[in-house]
């Protein structure tokens, strides 16, 4: 009952590749926000990737809420995906349902009364703002709205962990402090969020840890700061520009 | 978890695993229908490609059952038809009948005198008039004789050879003999029926197996999606399992329409048929058993075809 994540001198490598991470040690407390950035190719998707079980690490350990991952196999995953949200920057919406078919569907697939998956799916896309559009097809609504829609899947199942990456990489920049105030509102109320990014400047001046990787190796941290208006300085900060 | 103290009062739990179940299933029973139903023409067209697969053999079943049927109606009238010289006068004829009748192991005779062979053949055959252009009657006169009943093969074949030694006799011909040919000939359909049955059984697994595959390369990036979402085997894998009932259920349908039409349009001839043979004979479609035979073994290779697809096809697709 201590961390949600713990990294342990984790290394991965594709087969037949380079190191894509190496020597990563990190943690994200139980009800903790925190960013991993770092530009493109620094081993961010892996590093999420390793947490959602999508790949299993080729050196140290990885625990998430106190399970070592190497310990599940087969049966044991989708089970354990289904105790994480996870929000994707192309969103991954499934087109041929409406938005509330798709907000369901992590209900659906844990076997949920039909009665309590309206009522909590309705719950989830008010807390998105999107009710009234319950009825549409993910296709008529704007990138930011299918966003809000990904992220009320994530959260319909009330996980203990939400996991985006790069949530905001197809969004304009309005859209993007949108999202990102969303997952904020779900920290608030327990949920533990860790989020990649290349986009520095969304999130440098949010209070949240950073964790900063480059070339697979984690080459800055800066702890969670308490108020927005003394940010001490951080490392990758040049990277703002873009 | 955090996430459950901040909305307590939504909280809820899954099913118990009955009741899960048995939503599941209703939910993917209408929902793997309602895909189907969206590309009409091309499942009716799997379906129809199955239903002939099916038709095949559960005509040619049909058939068999009909003629056995036949055979056994005749295998009651069993008859020794002794055909007599042209020499032979018809009072001669007359006589002879009386004297076979008297021997032991005989039941009756029936004399047909050359006349009465043309006057049958004419009413019943249809080629009187053919017959007319003839000048000679060409039928010889026939002794029908009926064995005893319960009279065994050998003992009616002892029969035959000392009839055909009579000198009036010129020809000498059990039914039976032809009816062991049917029998034999049976046989072989039935056999050909099975390894028909057999192979396009194979051919409805591969057609559902094949039309599953196409579905489920056109649906990857869903199933991608699903397996990140947490989606287990089992709940992925189960539309593509209904769709493969479907397509079964709905080829056994066509497969039984098939049968039925086939059996209506060669009613009216082969009663025709029966009846030149004094038989009331009524072509018989398939059985209340062998159709839901028939619908069950269409459902069952539907889903047989599905599951291997689903089984070899699935787990290639990882979430990306
Ligand atoms: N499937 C793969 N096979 C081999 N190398 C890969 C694969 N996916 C990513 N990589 C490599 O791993 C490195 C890290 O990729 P990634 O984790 O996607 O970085 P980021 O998300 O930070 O852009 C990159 O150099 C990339 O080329
Ligand atoms: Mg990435």
């Amino acid at each position: 009952m201590t961390d949600i994540i713990h990294f342990n001198q984790v290394g991965y490598r594709y087969p037949g590749g380079k190191d894509v991470l190496s020597d990563v040690t990190f943690s994200l407390g139980r009800g903790e926000m925190a960013f991993v950035t770092g530009s493109s190719g620094a081993g961010k998707t892996t590093l999420l990737r390793l947490v959602g079980l999508l790949c299993k690490p080729t050196r140290g350990q990885v625990m998430v809420d106190d399970v070592n991952l190497a310990s599940l196999k087969g049966g044991d995953i989708a089970p354990f995906r289904q105790r994480i949200g996870m929000v994707f920057q192309n969103f991954n919406l499934l087109y041929d349902r409406t938005v509330f078919d798709n907000v369901a569907l992590p209900l659906v697939i844990r076997g949920f009364a039909y009665s309590d998956v309206q009522r909590r799916v309705r719950a989830a896309l008010d807390a998105v703002g999107l009710l009234n559009r319950e009825k549409s097809s993910p296709l008529t609504l704007s990138g930011g709205e299918q966003q809000r829609v990904g992220i009320a899947r994530a959260i319909v199942s009330k996980p203990a962990l939400i996991l985006a990456d790069e949530p905001t990489g197809n969004l304009d920049p309005e859209m993007s402090k949108e999202v990102m105030k969303l997952f904020e509102r779900f920290n608030q109320v327990g949920v533990s969020v860790l989020i990649a990014t290349h986009a520095l400047h969304l999130i440098v001046h949010m209070p949240h840890r950073i964790i900063h990787l480059d070339g697979g190796k984690i080459t800055a941290r800066r702890p969670r700061t308490p108020a927005m208006n003394d940010l001490p300085p951080f490392p990758g900060e040049d990277l703002r520009g873009r | 978890m955090a996430a459950d103290q901040a909305e307590s009062n939504l909280q809820v739990q899954p099913l118990p695993l009955m009741k899960r179940l048995t939503q599941e299933h209703t939910r993917v029973f209408f929902f793997s229908l309602g895909k189907l139903g969206r590309n009409p023409v091309g499942t009716l067209l799997t379906a129809l490609v199955i239903g002939v697969a099916l038709a095949l053999p559960a005509g040619m079943h049909v058939l068999t059952q009909n003629l056995s049927k036949i055979s056994y109606s005749w295998q009651d009238s069993l008859q020794l038809s002794l055909f007599l010289k042209d020499s032979v006068s018809s009072e001669r004829g007359a006589a002879l009948a009386r004297e076979i009748r008297d021997r032991p192991g005989v039941q009756a005779t029936r004399y047909v005198s050359r006349e009465q062979s043309l006057a049958e053949f004419r009413s019943q055959s249809g080629f009187g008039e053919a017959l007319d252009v003839l000048q000679d009657n060409p039928l010889p006169a026939v002794i029908a004789v009926t064995p005893e009943r319960g009279r065994n093969k050998l003992q009616v074949e002892v029969l035959l050879g000392e009839l055909t030694r009579l000198p009036e006799v010129d020809l000498a011909k059990l039914d039976q003999k032809w009816l062991e040919r049917l029998y034999a000939i049976l046989g072989i359909i039935d056999r050909a029926v099975f390894i028909v049955g057999l192979l396009l059984g194979i051919a409805v697994v591969v057609t559902v197996g094949n039309t599953i595959r196409l579905d489920i390369e056109a649906r990857r990036e869903e199933i991608s999606v699903m397996k990140l979402i947490g989606a287990p085997d089992s709940f992925i894998r189960r539309p593509f399992l209904y769709t493969g009932f479907w397509y079964g259920l709905a080829g056994s349908v066509f497969a039984l329409v098939l049968v039925l039409a086939g059996t209506l349009a060669l009613s009216g001839p082969s009663e025709t048929l029966a009846s030149l043979y004094d038989s009331t004979f009524t072509l018989s479609g398939l059985s209340f058993g062998s159709s839901l035979l028939l619908l069950l073994t269409g459902i069952v290779l539907g889903w047989i075809g599905a599951w291997i697809t689903v089984w070899r096809h699935l787990a290639h697709i990882q979430p990306q």
